[in-house]
């Protein structure tokens, strides 16, 4: 016990405790035409789960071609662990582990030759680590990688990112094509990361998905980082889209509803009500207490439409988040 | 006719690319026949004479010639002889990449679910391919014109099409005879099947010259209905009829492979073995050849690396088995006795081999680095460098790893080529040099580094135009071998050719300068690329 005590205060472990996981300064990526990354300053603390929600083509995949030294900023400075992200990739890659938004082919590989491929360029994986993340997503690592399915295909390279047990996760959309109870799945993979030591960045255009497994939010827009928010600050973003129908020959509470607190947008047609509930659903539901309701549809909009409502895409800087 | 336009837009590069090359060709060999005939009927009556001589013997490769001693027969023979087999390699590319490369990206599914059938989408990339073949075949013919406008003379625009027509229709036969055979086998090896029906339907065709039990069996192959064809020269004729047969052969096999493509399923082959059932397997690969930097390359890449020694090893069989057929008729001429006993210095066919089959080599060695610079390329577009990046292996060691793989695969290729080359000379009592062949063959590992440097370097700056522009320098490398001689280029303009700083090593020995020019340009080329891949966006 003593010598786990002075290892975890020697001067190494310390310094390591004090750098940032990630740390970008004014990290810029300027294609032309108002495309790009522009002026990103960001910090992910180690044991972090990092996540980072934005639209198609906001630059969240620019963002981690750049952590990850594929492409060459235009100015600013990324580092991971205090290492430099272009100056020292390869000391940078041993404390990775990446999962790119569209996973590469490999033709006639087996999924274990494949495995095999790239923990050779890693200098080795442990194949328990291996044997046990192909069993959770039941993902059979002897079939060739043109029959992999597109959901299987994900498993593998999530296989491929979590299989050298890296000191951080950068992850580009992870939960895109599995279906539900591999998410459910990812996400506990995820936490025991996280509870074994590992920081992870994650970026996605679901806000249940950030929900359920960040600490933190970075909202991007148009090549800049709106916002940097904790996880109970999203509520106050967050809107669900609710359709009701009430029994046919009973009193319609309209006006209750409109005037609850955190709906918005009530529209009415006979015996049908939809509205917006941004936050709580206890006062819409306090409003249709009395009300006998047939139906209650309930759907989370999409991250575009959220931004649509919540920023103004022609006003010249967004509203500020809560803090 | 949007599917049309699609094909034709997904092989633009490919149609610019083939008609600049089938362009150039033309009007080089239309050049350089004024340069070398003469201008006096007598003069070009000696030439065709002693020129026929020389092709009656080059028959492995090239048609029979008619009229060598007009521009437009020895255009016909020179370069559209070679066009030949150069459509046919293109119609093997565009055919098993519209059919298999095309499904394996998910386009096909893609237009499929638009609504177009099946055999509409087959239709649209025959009739593409058909119009990109007359395109460059019209712009061979437009080379002719311009070449034969510098002697003087002109050709009508009615030969010229007719010779357009000819090429085009052999290259749409082995287009749609290779989407056929994509139908039939896997993904994985249909292109390599393809390549051995062409292959085979063309050794077929050149071979029946020679061994006349294959006569019989030449009708099957479009290459021979391509040869009755002799527009350009003087008093030759276009046969209409041949020309239909090679379309008939290239509709039949368009329709065959609609026929499977809808009895198939996407991503399967027509031609499947049973499924075997087998239990889900969640280990990991636990072979040594996956961990060791270079060794898992050459282990990916083994299945073609044995189909390239072996047809390497099979043409080079084949070629020594000829010599002594090709050469004895040859010694029968007193000039060329006495030429090939001054020149040779008693290697009679140590020299021979040297001049035909190292040349023949020399080719299937670059197109050997093509195909790995494009598998580099191919690693760029799909995704797999930017995943090979994310492992702590820096981008020089990426370049230098794929160098050692190409120069250990070509040295494997070459060594087993040469051993077929020996076992075979040994039975037909040929007295060639050992040490000779090996040293030649050792050449041609730095010969393939030099177009894999500079193919390195194009992957490096523009992948997806890396082949093409590869393909391009290797064309023009053998063109400036060829024509420099004719047109007296300075030294230093030839050494610009790979082809030419491989010299002759079997007649004359290694050139001891031409090999430190090749080593110089393997090492800056390699540099360079390292330079580039540093600086480089992957994935953007």
């Amino acid at each position: 016990m003593k010598l786990e005590v002075a290892q975890l205060h020697s001067p190494t472990m310390l310094r390591e405790m004090a750098v940032a996981a990630i740390r970008t300064n004014k990290l810029s990526k300027n294609y032309g035409l108002g495309r790009g990354l522009f002026d990103l300053d960001l910090e992910v603390s180690p044991r972090e789960v990092f996540g980072y929600l934005g639209p198609n083509g906001a630059g969240k995949t620019t963002t981690i071609r750049c952590l990850m030294g594929l492409i060459r900023p235009t100015g600013g400075a990324a580092h991971i662990f205090g290492l430099d992200c272009r100056r020292d990739s390869v000391a940078v890659k041993r404390k990775v582990g990446y999962l790119p938004g569209d996973i590469p082919q490999f033709g006639s590989l087996r999924g274990k030759e494949v495995v095999a491929y790239l923990a050779g360029m890693r200098g080795g994986a442990d194949p328990k680590t291996v044997r046990s993340i192909a069993e959770r997503f039941d993902l059979d690592l002897d079939r060739r990688f043109r029959e992999y399915s597109t959901g299987n295909k994900r498993k593998l390279g999530i296989l491929l990112a979590f299989m050298h047990q890296p000191e951080l996760l950068i992850l580009d959309e992870p939960t895109s094509g599995l279906d539900p109870l591999n998410q459910q799945e990812f996400y506990a993979l995820l936490r025991e990361a996280r509870d074994g030591g590992a920081a992870a960045f994650l970026s996605s255009h679901i806000l249940s998905e950030v929900e359920h497994i960040c600490d933190r939010v970075g909202i991007l827009r148009a090549g800049r980082l709106v916002n940097v928010a904790q996880l109970e600050d999203l509520h106050h973003i967050r809107a669900h889209r609710v359709e009701l129908e009430f029994a046919p020959g009973t009193p319609v509470p309209e006006s209750a509803i409109r005037s609850a607190a955190g709906v918005e947008n009530v529209t009415a047609d006979g015996q049908r009500v939809s509205c917006t509930v941004r936050g709580s659903f206890a006062p819409l539901f306090e409003a249709i207490r009395s009300a006998k309701v047939t139906d209650l549809v309930s759907t989370e909009p999409s991250l575009e439409e959220i931004f649509l409502s919540y920023y103004s895409e022609t006003a010249p800087s967004p509203k500020a988040l809560p803090q | 006719m949007t599917a049309v336009a699609l094909g034709l837009r997904l092989g633009r590069w490919g149609i610019a690319g083939f008609s600049v090359l089938a362009f150039v060709s033309s009007l080089i060999q239309a050049v350089g026949f004024y340069q070398l005939a003469g201008h006096t009927p007598a003069q070009r009556a000696a030439f065709a004479q002693s020129m026929t001589q020389l092709a009656s013997q080059l028959t492995l490769i090239l048609p029979p010639p008619t009229r060598l001693d007009t521009v437009g027969g020895y255009v016909e023979w020179r370069s559209f002889g070679g066009l030949a087999i150069l459509f046919a390699v293109w119609a093997l590319v565009s055919a098993s990449g519209a059919a298999r490369g095309d499904e394996e990206r998910g386009l096909v599914e893609s237009v499929l679910a638009g609504g177009l059938p099946r055999f509409a989408w087959i239709a649209a990339r025959v009739t593409g391919f058909a119009a990109a073949s007359f395109v460059a075949a019209l712009a061979s013919g437009l080379g002719l014109v311009a070449g034969a406008a510098t002697g003087g003379e002109s050709v009508g625009p009615g030969p010229i099409l007719e010779v357009a027509v000819g090429l085009a229709a052999l290259g749409l036969s082995c287009y749609s005879l290779t989407i056929l055979m994509a139908q039939l086998t896997s993904a994985r090896i249909a292109t390599a099947a393809a390549g051995a029906v062409l292959l085979t339907l063309f050794l077929g065709n050149t071979l029946s010259r020679t061994f006349t039990w294959l006569a019989s069996w030449r009708w099957l192959s479009p290459f021979h209905y391509y040869e009755l064809n002799h527009p350009l020269a003087s008093g030759g004729t276009f046969e209409g009829r041949a020309t239909l047969t090679m379309v008939g052969i290239a509709l039949l096999a368009a329709a065959a492979a609609a026929v499977l493509f809808e009895s198939r399923d996407l991503g399967s082959a027509f031609l499947r073995w049973p499924a075997r059932h087998r239990p889900v397997s969640y280990e990991p690969s636990l072979s040594l050849v996956w961990r060791i930097a270079v060794v898992r390359g050459l282990y990916e890449r083994r299945v073609g690396l044995a189909m390239w020694a072996a047809g390497l090893a099979a043409v080079g069989g084949l070629f020594v088995s000829l010599t002594k057929t090709v050469i004895q008729p040859l010694l029968s001429i007193p000039a060329l006795t006495h030429f090939f006993g001054g020149f040779v210095g008693g290697q009679l066919y140590t020299s021979f081999l040297g001049y035909f089959w190292l040349s023949f080599a020399q080719l299937l060695v670059a197109g050997f680095a093509i195909a790995q610079v494009a598998s580099w390329s191919a690693e760029d577009s799909d995704g797999r460098l930017e995943l090979m990046l994310s492992t702590p292996i820096s981008r020089a060691a990426i370049v230098v790893e794929r160098a050692l793989v190409l120069a250990l695969g070509a040295l494997a290729v070459a060594a087993i080529s040469e051993v077929a080359v020996l076992i075979t000379s040994h039975y037909q009592a040929m007295d060639v040099s050992a040490q000779k062949v090996t040293e030649a063959s050792l050449l041609l590992v730095p010969f393939a580094l030099v177009f894999a440097a500079a193919g390195s370097v194009l992957a490096a700056w523009n992948p997806r135009a890396a082949v093409g522009l590869l393909g391009a320098f290797a064309f023009a490398s053998y063109l400036v071998d060829e024509v420099s001689p004719i047109f007296k280029w300075p030294t230093w303009v030839q050494d610009f050719s790979a082809f030419k700083l491989f010299g002759m090593p079997l007649s004359s020995g290694i050139d001891r300068g031409g090999l430190a020019i090749m080593v110089a340009i393997i090492l800056v080329g390699f540099g360079a690329s390292i330079l580039l891949m540093e600086r480089r966006d992957v994935g953007a």
